[in-house]
């Protein structure tokens, strides 16, 4: 059962994508894509039905990972040649040396080990994979269709979109469940390339330099994984070249270019920029890639090994690499008014309050990093969909374009409303998970510093948005919005997991988040009992109150009718006679009251911002290295 | 530590909720009797607060749109909604939160609506939040510290925090100074009345409650009676030992809060954040290095 499964997850999805490629533009496609996400999405609930698994191939594993690797640093040294950078070509040749040496230079057995493992933590990123992931491909038939319209001559077409789209499906689950390093910096390589792919996917210029830039910050951080598998393998005699064993033979220097690595994919700073700018993508992507899943096999790769090394110094380090990412990046977007910058930076924000969490290293913490894992992926899936349907329908991404949506686009304006909102309300996952962070934090002054101010600047950027797309003047009826079927739908399951996992939080925490921590820090029932504590009592008051609130609100709004519609207050120089937003300004003109939305550009400069805190980040990084003793 | 609380708990807590808003209220109407003497004016009745709230609540219901209305029930109800958390003695952090929640309710309800200084007043809101809110999280966090929480496991209760040996104020003197500069901000008092004011010739008129009136005008009202006896309830739990002294201390606070709104002009929002972000800031952090060392 075990290798069908595991060839299904990885391999099914690149066969439908290659199905979808070939197929004609049109329903036959569409077909073959909305059957892969429902099928992606059983398969990942069977398999975590199925329990935890190891897994060993047969001989044949170690020249065909070889091969493979090999494949894929021929097919990124061929983009660099494309594209003309020479710091891609290098890396990768580098790569291929430090591979060849390890080959070479490797104990005996280095290389041998289990290859893949199914436990309870992989379960957690795979199911997310699985199901966020398949209900955003699902989204992208609609989106897609639409975009195809406008999309500038040069983009690369729907067919490659969708074969990139969905085989990523399959990368990412087998990054997920990848324990032996090579095969792990097969599928990790082949996550950036998808990305590379996609952010490129419109080849205007701009999308071209910045899947340039995604390509190499993510070659550079595949160095980090080579050098970690170099290390592993020719450390100690034994010492095999997986996850697990650097984890039990405690090896700190693969674990520190590990976490280099890991850096690199989920964007800690100095490593953001490539992030950012693959928000150029269609949003499909960055909903997908770029903030549910991809992202997150960083931070995932950390939550990984840290319960081995918790207490260690180093990840006193991490975790202020984290924390300073959560801080820095929160108040950056204050200052930004494109939604999909603002919704890339909380997204760096919260990978870095995941690694602060792993870097923390006690139970609770662990927990609270899972949690955000999987309710950010939940919660910002969902907003990533709202804005690329409110983009196309308002044919703009700026925030302050987007008043008076509420009237225009009824059913997405409320849905990202409860989205935004389970950022902020307890007890959505999110919240919670928040919370738990900082509870968690105060072993740590520097962290719980760094993160009580992210915290606070988060409140502020995400106040500023919610405020925005509810501006709106009164109207007696509300039409609802027409859009494509699969946009509709796929928004509206992922805001009914927003809310079911809210109102579920209390038993997902003690028998899903709780024993994955527990099992990780082995601990036994009479230990895990104040972590079972934590959560307790506050869910359902405050689940009665917003519903209190709600019905008050359904019964009172009954009985307001335009007779009870007022004018703002003007200074009393309303104009007179019409029922507008006109007041009378200088000179006798008419002008329309309107108050736009504070960024303080001149406090939160981002270039400024940018500049210092990536010198304070590649600092802290140096002394990463310094504390494991490497320079 | 498990959080189940008894039926008396539940009754303790009804109490607390139906008698809040009548101190609240008191509260206001001394505040506007004492400024007013301090003014050299003889000032509305004691209990014109409670008269006012009254006469909202008999108007006619006014409003730019309907979306505003949800905000001034939540407004209203996460603030009753902390006072239980805390009554109960459930999670402080969380009570904070919770606390954060109905000021944001208030901010969105204010920039819902087409109105410029309305907008302006709700931005400067989450601004006064953007101020205040890491002074209160190191607060709870010196509370914990001070009841000394377990290695990392666990949550804390706010009923632990009376049932100390010696009175909150003694460990944390410095933080103490910083909530009483974060409730002359939550309170809307000069120099930090940046969102609202008492005082419509202003460049702000009304600013986040510009557009609220009739009924809903009253829940924010009632809203504040709350928030009032809350921060001085909180006030009076540095005392916790020995509440009688803790009222004592309150009242200076609440004489000394009046004293400041009386004495000072308006500053600018991002003078009050800077402000905040500095002062009260580092007096929390050198009051908390003293648990970490």
């Amino acid at each position: 059962m075990t290798p069908l499964l595991l060839s299904l997850l990885v391999v099914a999805p690149v066969v439908f994508g290659a199905l979808a490629w070939f197929l004609p533009d049109g329903k036959a496609r569409k077909g073959v894509v909305a059957f892969s996400a429902i099928f992606m999405i059983a398969l990942g609930i069977f398999t975590a039905t199925q329990g935890a698994f190891h897994y060993e191939l047969g001989s044949w594993a170690g020249p065909a990972s070889l091969l493979l690797e090999a494949a894929i640093m021929a097919l990124v040294l061929g983009i660099a040649v494309k594209v003309r950078s020479w710091p891609i070509g290098i890396m990768v040749i580098f790569q291929l040396v430090v591979a060849v040496a390890e080959h070479v230079m490797a104990h005996e057995g280095a290389e041998h080990g289990v290859l893949f493992i199914l436990d309870p933590l992989s379960t957690i990123l795979m199911l997310t994979v699985s199901v966020v992931g398949s209900v955003i491909v699902y989204y992208a038939i609609g989106y897609m269709d639409v975009h195809a319209h406008h999309a500038p001559p040069t983009n690369a077409g729907n067919g490659r979109f969708f074969f990139i789209l969905i085989g990523f499906l399959g990368m990412m689950n087998g990054l997920v469940l990848a324990d032996n390093l090579r095969w792990l910096t097969i599928f990790w390589e082949a996550t950036t390339l998808c990305s590379f792919l996609l952010i490129g996917h419109d080849g205007t210029e701009i999308a071209r330099a910045n899947a340039k830039r995604a390509l190499l910050i993510n070659t550079f951080g595949a160095c980090g994984m080579s050098l970690a598998s170099f290390t592993a393998a020719t450390a100690a005699v034994g010492a095999t070249g997986t996850l697990t064993g650097i984890t039990t033979a405690h090896l700190i220097i693969p674990m520190a270019f590990l976490c280099l690595a890991a850096f690199t994919k989920s964007a800690q700073l100095p490593f953001q920029s490539w992030l950012l700018g693959a928000m150029v993508a269609p949003t499909p992507v960055s909903a997908l890639l770029h903030s549910a899943t991809m992202v997150k096999a960083g931070s995932y790769l950390v939550l990984r090994l840290a319960p081995a090394f918790a207490g260690e110094r180093f990840m006193v380090v991490v975790a202020v690499v984290g924390a300073f990412t959560f801080a820095v990046t929160s108040a950056l977007a204050v200052s930004q008014s494109n939604a999909k910058k603002v919704l890339a930076y909380s997204t760096i924000g919260n990978l870095g309050l995941i690694v602060a969490c792993a870097g923390i290293g006690t139970p609770l913490a662990y927990t609270a990093a899972l949690m955000i894992l999987c309710f950010h992926a939940i919660s910002k899936g969902l907003l990533f969909l709202c804005v690329g349907t409110i983009e196309q329908q308002i044919g703009s991404r700026d925030i302050e374009d987007m008043g008076g949506i509420l009237f225009k686009l009824p059913m997405t304006t409320t849905i990202t409303m409860i989205g935004q909102a389970s950022m902020l309300i307890p007890p959505f996952g999110m919240l919670m998970s928040k919370w738990l962070a900082m509870e968690a934090s105060i072993q740590h002054p520097v962290m719980l510093v760094l993160v009580v101010l992210g915290a606070a600047l988060t409140v502020f950027f995400w106040c500023k948005w919610l405020g925005r797309i509810q501006t709106a003047s009164f109207h007696s009826h509300y039409t609802m919005e027409k859009l494509p079927t699969a946009m509709l739908v796929s928004v509206v399951i992922l805001a009914v997991g927003v809310v079911g996992s809210a109102l579920a939080i209390l038993p997902l925490f003690h028998h899903v988040f709780v024993p994955v921590a527990a099992g990780a820090f082995k601990l036994s029932p009479s230990t895990l009992a104040p972590l079972n504590d934590v959560i307790g009592f506050v869910v359902w008051p405050v689940v009665i109150t917003i519903v209190v609130a709600l019905a008050l609100t359904l019964l009172t709004r009954r009985k307001i009718t335009e007779a009870h519609v007022s004018m703002p207050f003007l200074c009393g120089e309303n104009v007179k006679g019409t029922e507008s937003y006109l007041f009378r300004g200088p000179m006798e003109q008419t002008t329309e009251a309107w108050a736009g939305t504070f960024y303080f550009l001149s406090i939160f400069d981002e270039t400024r911002i940018t500049q210092w805190s990536n010198l304070v980040a590649g600092l802290l990084l140096l002394t990463l290295l310094g504390v494991i003793k490497v320079l | 530590m498990s959080s189940s609380p008894t039926f008396l708990q539940y009754f303790l807590t009804l109490v607390v909720v139906l008698v809040a808003p009548l101190i609240g209220g008191i509260l206001n109407g001394f505040d506007r009797k004492i400024t007013s003497r301090l003014q050299s004016r003889i000032g509305p009745p004691l209990l014109q607060p409670f008269y006012d709230v009254f006469k909202l609540l008999q108007k006619k219901p006014m409003v730019l749109n309907r979306i505003q209305i949800m905000y001034a029930y939540l407004h209203l109800a996460f603030m009753i909604l902390t006072i239980v958390i805390l009554a109960l003695g459930q999670d402080l952090l969380m009570a904070l939160f919770i606390h954060a929640f109905s000021t944001i309710a208030l901010v969105i309800g204010g920039m819902s609506v087409r109105s410029p200084y309305s907008r302006i007043g709700g931005q400067r809101q989450i601004m006064q939040m953007l101020a205040y809110e890491p002074v209160l999280v190191f607060l709870v966090i010196g509370i914990y510290r001070v009841v000394g929480m377990q290695s990392g496991t666990g949550s804390f209760l706010a009923s632990q925090a009376m049932s100390l040996g010696q009175p909150l104020l003694i460990p944390l003197p410095l933080m103490f100074v910083s909530f009483f500069i974060a409730i002359l901000i939550k309170l809307h008092k000069s120099p930090f009345d940046v969102s609202t004011s008492h005082h419509m010739h202003q460049e702000l008129v009304k600013g986040v409650t510009l557009e609220y009136s009739g009924p809903f005008l009253a829940l924010i009202e009632i809203t504040h009676f709350y928030e009032t006896f809350l921060l001085f309830a909180l006030i009076a739990c540095f005392w916790g030992t020995n509440l009688l002294v803790g009222a004592v201390l309150a009242a200076v606070c609440f004489f000394g809060m009046l004293v400041v709104d009386n004495a000072c002009a308006r500053l600018t929002p991002v003078w009050m954040v800077r402000f905040m972000w500095t002062v009260p800031m580092a007096m929390c952090l050198c009051n908390m290095v003293w648990f970490y060392l």
